[in-house]
């Protein structure tokens, strides 16, 4: 990936130039200020006139979530005529891979590049030399440490507590007469985990009556479905009255559900993330298990797409979009039926989310990949 | 380790030992131990926490137990021939994949999809076999690398996600014989077959045979290469067998699914008292030491400990059977006398 040093210093200087051409320096601190230049007739206002090569380094690449996401920012790009080529390298779960991947595009003499720094501050000093180097440089969903503006144009970031607090407010509506939750988790000690469970125990503040049974702040469960199966088996096991379990991961969930019949207890109330297996399973038991209620929140694949936005609209000139920290959705709601009620499609596979914003069809394609 | 097993001479330094065959624990020693164990092991769970050993909790753990135990005896296969297996995720996870996505729902495509499964697993274990018995590569660099090509034929086919498990093999997974899970007679019905194989005909005692001497095989005329071949052939054979079940098992699995099997797997052999440095061993202790370690989990898990305690106490459990296991007592309570103040006190004077 290397190339050699007059010859990459050229480019990083033809990188520089050409922004500065284009009015947006690399200084340009990450305020959300729009930038001179016209959007394009016909494209989205963050599309703006100047050509510019867009790349996507992902620091992992091969799960359906991954993929779908992948497709999203893909999607994206192709909205604007400006961006004439589009590049992906996928890190394959190796920090090292993720940092040469960045550093290759650099000096392979992208524009802007989008990356998953899932190493976090591992990434930081190869986003910084991106950056540094005039790239227009922007990290999403795992903080990668650092300044926007200093380090990095954006860091397009959620906030996973607000996912919690969707829950907790669900809850309060799924259980009138209070009861008892299980909360079950990713890996031990992970920030997602951790804040969904804050924001849930911040909304439930005034309801003491909804209490965390287990351990908390939640059930390691690895994000694997066999693990996730066990732990929920020792539950039951423990606890005879559950009356919701929350997780981050709805399709190990539903792989558990075997779990339930085999204690002969029904599923209760249930509040996660979106999958197309869970709402599925959902429909089928629904008649003979009315406990069993269901609330989602968005997956969020379409995240890659406001990383896109802001990478696209910085580097051409567009309109920068005013905020780059993008909002928890609620998706389903089997009580309410809002926004929407519980979406299955039997002709996407288990591990699709619905709640992309891909058609139907590229979904598919997608995961067929 | 445990160099008791193979040290042909007494060191110089140590006195003679007429009895050198009883710091051996035999086979039996070793199966009665971990059975022990586990009795033990239910007998706690039962006062501290019932509810880990109810109907439901058993039916929970069970099949998960049945899927480790195919793969212990998997391993203990390979370890009775000196060598490791790293190439159980791969295969597992392989397995899972293959079971899940080819069929893609359809039922009636799982024959296939059995044929394809075996057929990758044969593949495999014979070319593990051939790079550690005829190019000599060490077990370890072999099978760490062999796992690397099943892993990459994992994301080849399935790009991270296999599909959700039929429903066809989904019953077959979680259901039940005689209110047990199918799972179990299963592992038990491999478990008896390797054992009897192994334990009970000519092959199977020249198989323990060359994993504890190559030499001495080699000497005794013994082809050792097409031994060592078929320990890792029906190891994989094994691994796979264990896929498929646990594809049926986990409605959902991930692609990685076998990633979770490697260290238990290796801990139950240990547990089961076969050494490491190969030779004899007994797969049934092997299976033994799996419904330990499962049920273990599932006590822990039950008791609502942390996930560090969890960890620490798992962890606590292989040392001790390690230790039970490597650790020559006798030799060990000899220097202990040797130090003691009347000892030293009598050979003072030398």
């Amino acid at each position: 990936m290397r190339l050699g040093g007059k010859l990459r210093a050229a480019l990083i200087v033809g990188a520089i130039c050409a922004l500065v051409v284009a009015g947006c320096g690399g200084d340009d601190s990450g305020d959300g200020g729009a930038a001179s230049g016209k959007p394009v007739a016909g494209a989205p206002s963050w599309c703006g006139s100047k050509k510019i090569t867009l790349a996507l380094t992902d620091g992992f690449g091969a799960n359906n979530w991954r993929r779908i996401t992948r497709a999203e920012a893909a999607d994206e790009a192709k909205k604007c005529p400006s961006v004439t080529e589009y590049k992906y390298a996928d890190g394959q779960g190796n920090t090292q891979k993720a940092i040469s991947d960045l550093k290759g595009m650099v000096a392979q003499g992208v524009n802007a590049v989008v990356v998953f720094p899932d190493a976090g501050k591992a990434m930081l000093p190869a986003l910084r030399d991106s950056y540094k180097a005039g790239v227009v440089t922007v990290p999403y969903r795992v903080d990668p440490g650092g300044k926007a503006g200093e380090d990095y144009d954006y860091f397009i970031s959620t906030d996973f507590k607000e996912a919690g607090k969707l829950w907790g407010e669900w809850l309060k509506k799924a259980l009138p007469k209070g009861g008892n939750v299980i909360n079950l988790g990713g890996p031990a000690a992970n920030s997602q985990s951790l804040d969904e469970y804050a924001g849930m125990k911040e909304v439930l503040a005034d309801r003491p009556d909804i209490k965390f049974i287990g351990q908390t702040p939640y059930h390691v469960t690895n994000w694997d479905p066999a693990e996730t199966q066990k732990v929920v088996t020792a539950v039951l096991a423990k606890y005879p009255q559950i009356d919701a379990i929350t997780t981050d991961f709805g399709a190990a969930l539903a792989s558990s559900f075997s779990a339930f019949d085999q204690a002969g207890r029904k599923i209760p109330a249930v509040a996660t993330e979106d999958a197309n297996v869970l709402a599925c399973d959902w429909k089928k038991r629904q008649k003979d298990n009315p406990e069993f209620k269901l609330f989602t929140v968005d997956s969020q694949n379409w995240m890659s797409r406001t990383a896109v936005q802001f990478a696209v609209a910085k580097a051409t000139g567009g309109q920068v979009p005013s905020s780059p920290v993008v909002p928890q959705k609620a998706f389903e709601d089997s009580l309410s039926k809002k926004p929407n009620p519980v979406t299955c499609d039997p002709s996407l596979s288990g591990d699709a989310f619905l709640s992309s914003h891909l058609t139907k069809d590229q979904i598919k394609a997608a995961l067929a990949q | 380790m445990t160099t008791y097993q193979r040290s042909a001479a007494p060191t110089p330094d140590s006195p003679p030992q007429p009895n050198r065959r009883r710091l051996r624990i035999p086979i039996g020693g070793a199966a009665t131990a971990i059975v022990v164990a586990t009795a033990l092991l239910f007998l706690v769970s039962w006062l501290v926490e019932p509810q880990s050993v109810r109907h439901s909790s058993l039916l929970g753990m069970l099949p998960f137990a049945a899927v480790l135990a195919i793969v212990a005896v998997g391993q203990t296969l390979v370890v009775q021939q000196g060598g490791i297996d790293l190439s159980v995720p791969g295969m597992i996870s392989l397995t899972v994949v293959i079971m899940t996505r080819y069929p893609n729902g359809d039922s009636g495509k799982l024959p296939m999809a059995l044929v394809f499964a075996f057929g990758a697993a044969l593949a495999a274990g014979v070319l593990t076999g051939l790079l550690v018995s005829r190019v000599g590569i060490t077990a370890i660099v072999t099978t760490l690398g062999v796992n690397a090509l099943l892993y990459g034929a994992v994301l080849q086919i399935s790009g991270g996600t296999p599909r959700t498990t039929t429903e066809a093999l989904h019953d077959f997974g979680s259901g039940r014989v005689l209110g047990i899970p199918t799972t179990v007679p299963i592992a038990v019905a491999i478990t008896a077959i390797v054992a009897v194989a192994v334990k009970r005909t000519v092959a199977g005692r020249r198989f323990e045979g060359v994993g504890a001497s190559n030499s001495g095989a080699r000497a005794a005329g013994l082809v050792v290469r097409r031994y060592q071949l078929s320990a890792y052939v029906g190891a994989t054979v094994l691994y796979c067998a264990a896929g498929v079940l646990l594809a049926g098992v986990v409605s959902t699995p991930s692609a990685f699914q076998g990633d979770s099997y490697l260290l238990p797997s290796v801990a139950a052999v240990v547990l089961g008292g076969t050494s490491l440095l190969g030779g004899r061993g007994s797969v049934a202790a092997s299976a033994v030491a799996a419904l330990f370690l499962s049920q273990l989990d599932q006590l822990l898990l039950t008791s609502g400990v942390s996930n560090a305690a969890q960890n620490l106490v798992e962890a606590g459990a292989l040392v001790v059977g390690l230790a039970i296991y490597s650790v020559p007592w006798r030799r060990v309570r000899r220097s202990l006398q040797d130090r003691s103040p009347g000892r030293s006190a009598a050979v003072a004077p030398q």
